[in-house]
């Protein structure tokens, strides 16, 4: 019964009204019938029941077809007068009640629930649940959306979820307000459904997260939870009870700074994965000299820890944002006060100034009033919300670490292209000459800018591939990288990582060599132009086409093709 | 006492008396049925049907579905006499016993109701 509780309401509220109407109407009929009226000629005649009820009816919802079967005498006539008030009452107050439910929240709220959950059961395909739409979530849900991965998403605020209604996701997106840190609400989104791939918790508050995190890994095992945490004691406790991704903003600039520093292309091809091209630009490489850090919150500290672990000579100014508007009654810095400040600090001979504190208003003019002391200093903004990115892009900064644009990405590409993610974490471990080689090598052989992308070998994304293998023939990634014009010929192509795994083990291939058998349910992660893409999915796709890069000739069926070969 | 026990039980309960009121007597002629009762009965079992609306448990499911049958059947039954008086030109006997007939199914229906309801109370600790 629980599915029908707006039906309950309904019915709850409906019965008193229901029973004035009939006890009315009970009352009307019985005194009709039995004061006696005459006919046309003078005698006396008395209603039948079908008479009464029929004058009842039409009285009492104000119809009013007059009075038949023949004029009333005046004893009926007072009847009929007490029984108007007394119907009429009755009927405007069941409609009354029924007015006022429409109107009632609770039902409304009741009617949404059901909706909601009618949806998010109708779902079939695997569905990410995002909790809480904001700035980062927004820019999750909209990437996730294009690429058509199904969402569900929940919000405290009423007002943000008539917002997502608004925005016209195609396709849907179910959307509910509700307590996101209660079992129910997380239930009502549909953890528990087989489908049901993860859960997206990005919150400011790093309490509330592990305590949503520690629930949905308790109401169901399977699914990933995707959660921020910004603290070393909060992610040691975050790991402790399974979660495996973990999203720590500040750790993310951190390394991206260290192998910005110590191994650039390390990090150009961490950035191209997220959609930079494979280029490293003169203004993007860092300056070596002395790095002044600004604000020595969370970002600060994880800024420090990437120049001390590249070794970098660095001086840092505490400015917390609160203090300074509190004190100074405004968010521009740069008064005589600071610039002797950054004086001391050795703005003249440093070579690059970060302004990390929590307010972007603070963080531009800190490094506006850098450039006037040192105009050739280099200069990195934090900038912490989306919003402000038009201001920041005027303002001619060198580089800019967006926070929400960092979580936002990262989670984006864990759900969607989670290969693409283990890249990103094996090359970590590499060094700066091995990732020159491959981006020397990406650049030769498929051009300036390579399209990446990646794809499991199973019946619905490599459908003639996966049928192959299943009957047992070995197949090898060099075939793959064949022309479906001439098959003698290569496609420029690249496959960056292999990885194959089942319940008892886990294969993963960094730059797998040409000889490498595919197994069936491998996924691969593709580097190549755009030729090479169309050819290689016609290739996985279609039986006739791995036929012919596999050896040469046209596969011939049925008794045409037959006798056409013998 | 339970006030509201008494009244719903004094519905249930005259629900099925009046009922049987009706249903007692010779099927085969109207005289011995008085149209009244009829009334009374449709009446009182269209009000112990709402009396029973918004109980969500199984038993209160199983009354308001015997309520909605005795109702359907006293309703036909009402509507056959409408229709034979008035469209077919008087009651003929066919039609006086689908009528009376009619009741004594709604009369099943009420006798199992009540039958529930006392069981159910008689349960009850308090």
């Amino acid at each position: 019964m629980e599915s029908s509780n707006s039906a309950w309401i309904i019915i709850h509220r409906m019965r008193i009204p229901i029973l004035v109407i009939i006890i009315t109407f009970a009352i009307s009929i019985t005194g009709l019938m039995l004061i006696p009226g005459r006919d046309g000629d003078g005698n006396i005649y008395h209603f039948t029941f079908f008479d009464a009820f029929y004058f009842v009816s039409y009285m009492a919802t104000t119809i009013g077809f007059g009075e038949i079967p023949y004029e009333f005498t005046y004893p009926q006539r007072l009847w009929v007068n007490f029984t108007i008030f007394l119907t009429v009452i009755g009927w405007f107050y069941g409609i009354g009640t029924i007015v006022a439910l429409v109107q009632d929240k609770k039902l409304a709220r009741e009617l949404a629930v059901a909706r909601f959950r009618s949806k998010v059961e109708k779902i079939t395909e695997p569905f990410i649940i995002v909790l809480g739409f904001n700035n980062v979530t927004k820019e999750i849900i909209n990437k996730l959306n294009r690429e058509g991965i199904r969402i569900v998403v929940v919000d405290k605020d009423e007002a943000k979820i008539e917002a997502i209604e608004l925005e016209n996701y195609i396709p849907e997106v179910p959307a509910i307000s509700g307590d996101t840190t209660k079992p129910a609400t997380l239930k009502l989104a549909g953890i528990h459904q087989k489908n049901c791939k993860a859960v997206v918790v990005l919150f400011e508050d790093d309490i509330k997260n592990a305590k949503i995190a520690l629930m949905c890994k308790l109401l169901n095992k399977r699914v990933d939870v995707i959660v921020k945490s910004t603290t070393k004691e909060n992610t040691e406790h975050l790991r402790n009870i399974g979660i495996r991704h973990i999203e720590d903003p500040f750790k993310i600039i951190s390394d991206r700074l260290y192998f910005e520093i110590t191994a650039p292309y390390i990090w150009l091809l961490e950035m191209w994965v997220f959609g930079h091209v494979l280029r490293i630009r003169k203004r993007e490489f860092l300056p070596k000299g002395k790095y002044i850090i600004c604000g020595y919150g969370r970002m600060g500290h994880a800024l420090a820890r990437a120049l001390e672990r590249a070794g970098i000579e660095y001086i840092s100014i505490d400015i917390k944002s609160s203090d300074y508007k509190k004190k100074k009654q405004s968010a521009i810095y740069g008064d005589a006060e600071d610039i002797q400040m950054l004086l001391k600090a050795g703005i003249k001979e440093a070579s690059c100034i970060i302004a990390a504190t929590k307010d972007d208003m603070i963080n531009l003019t800190i490094l506006s009033t850098a450039k006037k002391l040192n105009p050739t200093i280099y200069t990195i903004a934090r900038e912490n919300s989306l919003e402000d990115i038009s201001i920041f892009k005027s303002a001619r900064i060198d580089k800019i670490y967006i926070l929400e644009q960092i979580l936002a990405t990262y989670t984006y590409n864990f759900i969607a292209h989670p290969l693409a993610n283990k890249f990103i974490r094996l090359i970590h471990k590499k060094d700066n000459i091995w990732a020159m080689n491959l981006v020397g090598r990406l650049r030769s052989v498929i051009g300036k800018n390579p399209l990446l992308f990646e794809i499991q070998i199973d019946e619905e994304e490599a459908y003639a591939l996966y049928n192959e293998l299943i009957k047992g023939r070995k197949i090898t990634l060099e075939v793959l990288k064949r022309s479906r014009a001439n098959w003698r010929e290569k496609n420029r192509i690249i496959f960056l990582l292999y990885e194959y795994r089942d319940e008892y083990r886990r294969e993963r291939v960094l730059l797998p060599p040409d000889d490498l058998e595919i197994k069936a349910n491998a996924s691969l992660l593709v580097a190549c132009d755009e030729e090479a893409k169309t050819d290689f999915e016609y290739i996985i796709n279609n039986y006739y086409e791995l036929h012919y890069v596999l050896t040469g000739r046209e596969l011939t069926t049925g008794i045409l093709g037959k006798l056409l070969a013998s | 006492m339970n006030f509201q026990k008494v009244i719903s039980g004094f519905f249930f309960i005259l629900a099925m008396t009046t009922n049987f009121g009706f249903f007692y007597g010779d099927p085969s002629s109207i005289e011995h049925h008085s149209k009244w009762e009829l009334f009374a009965a449709i009446i009182v079992n269209l009000i112990a049907t709402i009396l029973k609306l918004g109980d969500k448990t199984q038993l209160g499911s199983v009354l308001l579905a015997t309520s909605l049958v005795a109702d359907i059947q006293l309703i036909g039954a009402a509507s056959v006499w409408a229709l034979a008086s008035y469209v077919f030109g008087g009651l003929d006997l066919e039609s006086t016993v689908v009528i009376i007939s009619m009741s004594g199914g709604a009369l099943l229906a009420n006798v199992v109701s009540v039958l529930l309801f006392i069981g159910d109370t008689l349960k009850s600790k308090r």
